[in-house]
Order: structure tokens, then sequence, then C-alpha cells
């Protein structure tokens, strides 16, 4: 018995020492996670619309639906959706730019986790700039990779899906803004 | 000093933790694609195993044997995590292609292994050359086969295109290509310590001479 007290009080000390060094660490590296993470999206939603100046983040809870772009004078330049769709080895994130037409202008892919060589060659230009112009009726004009069917479908159809599920919140907000 | 240059060597040639004793080949065969993801993959490790190597042959005297395992795997688990912060800190593109593997190198042998096998045992100096030696070790075979991989399966070397033209053999990008290089390559790190004993004409006896 008094063994075994002693040794839990080692354990519990050294898991407590653990701990501190732990929350120092991550007090250090907060902050600067955060930012990482910020100016990666800022950059992101970018790349998926230059011409945009401002993005406003609109929030379903705590989660980022969409974003609204906006140029200089303040119009409305479109929408820039997340999509999330089932690669063939994990969730592939993708984002996309859209016009007011809800055409789609870019897409990024944000992370993959597909097979080298094969699957994630859907982050190649050849295969996402199939997608510029592209609206809700355009959609299967978009060719999969041959040899990587199952992560190309899993892009095409998340950002599918994407669009057409928040269609009418967008065009809303479109008649709203002006 | 010859020792410690001893403990330092070892772990790159004759108990090489990948060719010698066989040890942490999850995370060696998956990260091998690139030879960038097997550079940071080492350089990972072994600042795991040397922070866990120093504190627990630090407190050795002072961790009763019987709960020794979970104390060990409490600071290397402490390591790992800060490793991971500051890889998501400051090298966010490294981490996210080690992935997955960075928080596993809590369970890399590698690193339990020679906290269990030598650090418990030994001083503090011999153990940071212990660590270093074997997370040298670690990296450079990772970037062998990360190199022969890259080249034979993508047709780059640490990016760079090499020869145009070339169609990429995909299959040692991928899970089999691994086993396959790993295979070979052990076969020569073995052939080659084979002909290394003869030569000298060393025949142990017993389980020593099978290591």
């Amino acid at each position: 018995m008094k063994e075994m007290l002693k040794y839990g009080f080692i354990l519990g000390l050294i898991c407590f020492l653990a701990s501190a060094v732990l929350s120092v660490v991550n007090a250090v590296t907060e902050p600067q996670i955060k930012l990482q993470k910020e100016t990666e999206e800022n950059l992101a939603l970018k790349e998926v619309m230059p011409e945009a100046l401002n993005f406003k983040p609109k929030f379903e809870g705590e989660k980022v639906i969409y974003y609204t772009a906006y140029n200089n004078v303040g119009e409305i330049n479109g929408f820039i959706v997340k999509a999330e769709g089932k690669g063939y080895s994990f969730v592939i994130e993708a984002m996309a730019g859209l016009n007011p037409k809800l055409e789609i202008t870019n897409v990024k892919i944000l992370s993959q986790n597909e097979t080298p060589g094969l699957g994630n060659r859907i982050m190649k230009d050849s295969f996402l700039s199939q997608f510029k112009g592209k609206g809700l009726d355009s959609f299967n004009q978009v060719q999969a990779i041959t040899g990587a069917t199952i992560s190309s479908r899993a892009v095409i159809n998340s950002i599918g899906n994407k669009i057409s599920e928040l269609k009418n919140q967008l065009l809303e907000e479109l008649q709203h803004g002006r | 000093m010859k020792s410690l240059i001893k403990e330092f060597t070892k772990g790159i040639a004759i108990e090489n933790p990948t060719f010698g004793l066989v040890l942490g080949l999850c995370p060696t065969l998956a990260v091998s694609t690139s030879l960038i993801n097997a550079i940071g993959m080492g350089v990972a490790a072994t600042f795991v195993l040397l922070g866990s190597n120093i504190i627990i042959s630090a407190v050795r005297r002072l961790i009763p044997a019987q709960i020794r395992i979970p104390c060990f795997i409490v600071i290397i688990a402490t390591f790992v995590t800060i490793n991971e912060l500051m890889m998501k800190a400051f090298f966010p593109a490294l981490n996210q292609a080690l992935g997955i593997f960075v928080p596993l190198i809590v369970v890399n042998c590698i690193v339990l292994g020679r906290a269990e096998a030598f650090a418990c045992k030994r001083p503090v100096l011999d153990s940071i050359f212990d660590a270093l030696g074997m997370g040298v070790g670690f990296t450079l075979a990772l970037c062998i086969i990360a190199a022969v991989r890259e080249v034979l399966g993508a047709g780059t070397f640490l990016g760079f295109g090499l020869v145009k033209g070339f169609e990429p053999i995909t299959v040692f990008i991928l899970a089999p290509g691994a086993l396959l290089t790993m295979g070979i390559l052990i076969g020569i790190v073995n052939y080659w310590h084979i002909k290394l004993k003869t030569s000298k004409e060393i025949t142990k006896a017993g389980c020593d001479g099978c290591k």
C-alpha cells in the first residue's frame, strides 16, 4: 500500500511537471499558430478571388460557412465557400471563389492526404483550372483525372453540393447587398 | 572521450535504428516518400530522442523500476507535444507534410527503446551522444530510402525535376515501393556487415554472435 502511494506520487509529480512545461510552451506558441492559420486562410482567400479587397466571414454558430468578398467600393464581388469531401484516404478540403452569378472563379485545395503521385494530382493546375467559369449546371463538364477518379470526384462533388446547398442563401445576400 | 565517440557512431553504423535494429519502421515507411519529409521527420525524431534521453538519464535514480514505462511515456509525450506545437507555429508547411506522424513519434519504438536500453542506466553525457548517434542514424537511413523512392517514384530530387522524359515508376512512391526499397537496403547493409565480420575473422558464439 505504502509503495503504491509512493509510485502514484512520483508519477503524479512527473505528470505535473510535464503539464507545467507544456502550458508554458503552449502560451508561447498559441498566438503564433493562430497567426499562421489566419495568414494561410487569407492567402487562400486572396488566391481564389484576387480582385476582391475585403472578405467578411458569415458565421453559423462558431463555424464559418462562407465568406462574402467586397471590392474597393464596397460592392459584393462574390462569395467564397469551403467544401469538404471524402477522398480516397481522408477528407479533402477545398475552397472555391464564386462570382455574383455563382460561377466559379477559382478553386484551391486547402488540405488533402491523397496518395502522392496519384490522388494528389488534384492539386495540379491542369485539373483545378477546369473549374473556372463553371456554374451549377455545367459542373459535369469537369473531367476527373485518370487514375485519381475518387479524389477528383470528391472535389467536384463536394464543391457542387456546397454551392447548391448555399445557393438560396447566397442569392438572398446578393439582393440584400444591392 | 573515446567511449563517447563510440556511443555516437554505433547508432549510425552497427546499431542503426532502421537497418540494424529494425525499429520504428512505421514512420520510416510512411514519410520516406520525399527527401524533404525524411529530413523533417529525422530532425523531429532526433529532437525528441535527445530531450527524452537527457531528462530520463538525469532523473533515472528517482524513477522506481516498477513504474518506469509510464514515466518514460509521459516524458517522451511532453517532448513530442513541444515539438508539434513548435512545428505548427514556425514550420507549418513541414507540419502539414508530416501530418499524423509527428504526434506518433510518441510511440516510435526507437525513442522508448533508447530510454529503456540506454538512458535509464547511463549518465547524461553518454545518453546525449547515444541520442545524437541514433538520431543521425535514423535520419540518414530515412534519407537514403527517401532519395531512392523520390528519384525512382517521382523523378525528382528534393523537389527538383531530374531527367526529362523519364516516366516515374509510381509504385516506388506507394507502400509496396517502401517495403521493396527497405528490404533491398537492409539486405545490402547486412551483406556488408557479414563481409566486414568475416574479413576481421571475428566469430562469436551464442546470442552475441547473431546480433
